[in-house]
């Protein structure tokens, strides 16, 4: 565990020496202002509506704090790979690589150490969020409900940190930043998206025999378990499942032991 | 200090490493000769733990480099061919660092980067970014995080590489230094292919060439009555394998021109 703390230590220091640090939080802070200035102005507007009932059903959880901070994942998608890419990739390429491999430190607390920097520039990337959000419990009235707000920036900084295992296994197999980042961003794209194919799948499967719709059935269920969207969507519209919570502990888990892995395969080949 | 059983490294059908054994007495100072591609930097990698050997086993201070890896490592500072820097921290800072990664102790800590930062000649710079530093300096550096934490065993591979003429005169100075520290001498395996430089600093001489051990003798030995050590150096590169005085028991007659192929594309 010394070694793990050394190592988040260093790897979040040169975040802030680095220009990537910068440059994520900006575009993130610019892309996050936008969004929400976008939501709140739309909620004003509606306020004008006369309609009583319509203003009933009005409140800031589900019309400004749930989609705004849904709307970022495609961002977090897009800047996450940029903090994880240089993670193992720089190392190779500077042959700093060879320091870790022959220092009495374990693998697992290389990669435990490495991912725990991110976890940080992560946390601090919701963090902001919450001072957007913030705003609303301050001249919000009614204001919005702190569990459900604090469980919808739950979901977005879980899903962030299985963007972010993902990340760390790529830059681990490549001594390129940029191809780390690409192959990143594509496979996130992939396993995101994919659970928006089972409709197709099912549709194509229809009409034909019961034991075809029910491997289909298996098939996509199986799929859309695997894909984020769903589980993100769940927690961040506030309902917390332990079947959510142990998709993003086994996404980020796994990563995670094949990034050790595949590390300890290329010194053992 | 260190003993190498056989050690054997193959990629494909290349042997990098064949059957290479040797042992260096603690304390002794021994220059890794060779040609380029000769299978120094396979081998010192071997020792260190940074590859495996496909066959064969080495112990460093008693510790076997594959079974009780992390021990064997403790008791190594490694100087690799590229000094492992990170040009975005400054020289005191990354000790500090490598401090930590080799189990200095917290307390002794700040004594050993002190330490290592006064026997390298890095004390004026250590606020300084890495790399902003000229490469004589990165090197020291590099000398630098392989000694903080005092190893028994040093292992230096090419570390004057690159440098110019004043340059290297520092380094071999601080290298001699270490080897004769009177507390905590370190027992050094350096890797080179200048020959001043083994006999400016070593007291005995390993030669290896297309991955085979060819020579290993004291240094007076080898430059008594009056012979160059480049005589040496160019007669046991050359030498047909039949010729040699002791061949390795592996040793087949087609395996010099077997390893030759791929040794001239590597």
């Amino acid at each position: 565990m010394r070694h793990t703390f050394a190592i988040a230590g260093r790897e979040l220091r040169s975040y802030f020496v680095s220009p990537i640090a910068y440059a994520v939080l900006t575009l993130w802070a610019v892309i996050a202002g936008f969004f929400f200035v976008a939501y709140v102005g739309f909620y004003a507007q509606m306020q004008k509506y006369p309609d009583p009932a319509m203003l009933e059903r009005l409140n800031l959880n589900t019309q400004i704090v749930t989609p705004f901070v849904q709307q970022l994942w495609i961002v977090v998608l897009l800047l996450v790979p940029g903090l994880t890419m240089g993670l193992f990739a720089t190392e190779k390429a500077n042959g700093t690589h060879e320091l870790y491999l022959t220092s009495p430190i374990s693998i697992g607390s290389l990669v435990l150490g490495k991912f725990l920097a991110v976890v940080a520039m992560v946390t601090l990337l919701v963090a902001l969020l919450g001072g957007f959000v913030g705003l609303l419990f301050y001249f919000g009235s009614p204001p919005p409900e702190l569990p459900q707000t604090l469980c919808t920036l739950l979901a977005l900084w879980l899903v962030a940190l299985s963007y972010a295992a993902v990340g760390t296994l790529f830059s681990a197999l490549t001594r390129s930043q940029l191809i780390a980042y690409f192959l990143t961003v594509v496979v996130l794209l992939v396993i995101t998206l994919v659970g928006e194919l089972a409709p197709v799948a099912s549709q194509a499967a229809a009409g034909s025999s019961e034991w075809v719709t029910s491997v289909v059935e298996a098939g996509t269920s199986a799929v859309r378990w695997l894909s984020s969207a769903d589980h993100f969507e769940q927690l961040a519209t506030g309902l917390v499942s332990t079947r959510g919570l142990a998709y993003f502990a086994f996404v980020i888990g796994s990563f995670l032991i094949v990034t050790k892995t595949a590390i300890e395969s290329v010194r053992w080949r | 200090m260190i003993e190498a059983k056989r050690i054997m490294k193959r990629y494909g059908e290349f042997v990098a490493v064949d059957d290479v054994s040797f042992s260096v007495a603690a304390g002794e100072v021994v220059g890794f000769l060779g040609p380029n591609g000769a299978g120094k930097t396979t081998t010192m990698r071997i020792l260190t733990g940074f590859l495996p050997a496909s066959d064969g086993t080495a112990l460093i201070d008693g510790h076997d480099i594959f079974h009780e890896a992390i021990a064997a490592r403790r008791a190594i500072g490694y100087l690799p061919e590229t000094p492992p820097l990170y040009p975005e921290m400054d020289v005191q800072g990354y000790l500090t660092f490598v401090a930590k990664l080799k189990d200095v102790p917290r307390a002794k800590r700040k004594a050993a980067v002190e330490r290592a930062m006064e026997r390298c000649g890095l004390a004026d710079v250590r606020r300084r970014v890495i790399g902003a530093l000229s490469k004589g300096y990165r090197q020291r550096v590099g000398i630098a995080q392989a000694i903080v934490h005092e190893p028994k065993v040093l292992i230096l591979d090419e570390p004057t590489v690159g440098l110019d003429p004043i340059q290297i005169r520092e380094i071999r100075q601080l290298l001699a230094s270490l080897a004769t520290a009177q507390e905590g001498a370190h027992t050094i395996v350096l890797s080179t292919h200048i020959l001043a430089e083994v006999e400016a600093i070593c007291r005995r001489v390993i030669l290896i060439h297309k991955g085979k051990k060819v020579l290993d003798a004291p240094l007076s030995e080898l430059t008594a009555n009056g012979a160059k050590l480049e005589d040496v150096f160019t007669r046991a590169t050359q030498r047909d394998e039949a010729e040699l005085e002791s061949p390795p028991a592996s040793a087949t007659p087609d395996a010099p021109t077997g390893a030759a192929q791929p040794a001239a594309s590597a």
